[in-house]
């Protein structure tokens, strides 16, 4: 089990890690340490299950009607044919 | 430290007109840096900055001109360097904060027994609701990336923010929606540290 000031290491990382945006070699790092502790693998895991989460919610955000209508008078004004 | 090894005429003249000209303004200085940090450390080390540019550069200042405008333009400009640098470092800090926080959220949840909420509860409706009781800061990030999936960088270029802005904002939004679904769950009587969720009732709902 790897040591505590690794993990917490790991785990500051963790939104830039799931995001993809470390460095190659702080990628290595991380997934070997996930590998090997299920602590922090699990912090890991609960975090993109939530993220998954926020973006499933995507339906809920869809722009309304009022706009849409706005925007398409708009450009029809413009000249734009649907 | 000048190396004495290395006096040549030209470094004499150079050392010996920046002792007759700009260290006189040393305490002069030392009233501008305490002025601009308000913190005795951080005055020491930008009076310190200060001199060394001043000497590194001191082929730039025009004999004659006024020495302690020119070495307090040098203050001033160092000042707000070093404080740049700090908030940088100050901002990079601040998102490994988030991505702890992110853990104890976990942590909390694993101990009120919902742990597993992602899975087990439609929580669409509440992470609606959660994104728009953002403020707009966080809530326009958190919805472009995580909703929409830009990069960091399509958003930083859209808001023209910096790319730092961006990450600071959307991992302190990620934060605020996890706190407030995590209440969500807890209030809406999911939890409960010894109630075993069936097997393959995912969508089910307990009110407590
Ligand atoms: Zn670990």
């Amino acid at each position: 089990m790897p040591d505590r000031a690794e993990c917490e290491a790991v785990v500051r990382q963790l939104w830039p890690f799931i995001d993809g945006v470390v460095s190659e070699t702080q990628r290595e790092f991380i997934v070997d340490h996930l590998e090997q502790c299920e602590p922090c693998n699990s912090h890991f895991d609960f975090a993109r299950a939530f993220l998954e989460a926020v973006h499933e919610a995507r339906p809920h955000f869809h722009v309304g009607q009022g706009l849409n209508e706005r925007v398409m008078a708009a450009l029809a004004g413009a000249g734009y044919r649907a | 430290m000048p190396s004495s090894s290395t006096d040549d005429s030209p470094r004499s003249d150079r050392d010996s007109a920046f002792t007759a000209t700009a260290l006189p303004h040393l305490s002069t200085i030392a009233r501008v840096a305490t002025a601009l940090t308000g913190d005795a450390a951080d005055t020491e080390d930008l009076v310190q900055e200060t001199f060394l540019r001043a000497y590194r550069h001191w082929h730039t200042f025009q004999p004659g001109s006024d020495c302690k405008s020119w070495l307090a333009t040098i203050c001033r400009h160092t000042f707000a360097e070093l404080r740049r640098r700090e908030n940088r470092s100050v901002a990079v800090d601040d998102q490994e904060l988030e991505s702890l926080a992110a853990a104890r959220v976990h942590s909390t949840a694993r101990a009120k027994g919902v742990d597993d909420m992602f899975a087990r509860l439609d929580l669409g409706p509440a992470i609606a609701k959660a994104i728009r009781a953002l403020e707009p800061h966080y809530r326009d990030v958190v919805l472009l990336v995580d909703v929409d999936g830009f990069s960091y960088e399509e958003v930083a270029s859209s808001l023209e923010i910096p790319v730092g802005t961006v990450r600071s904002r959307l991992y302190r939004a990620r934060r605020h929606l996890q706190e407030a679904l995590l209440d969500f769950a807890i209030d809406a009587g999911y939890a409960s540290p010894s109630y075993t969720l069936p097997p393959n009732h995912p969508g089910e709902r307990r009110n407590a």
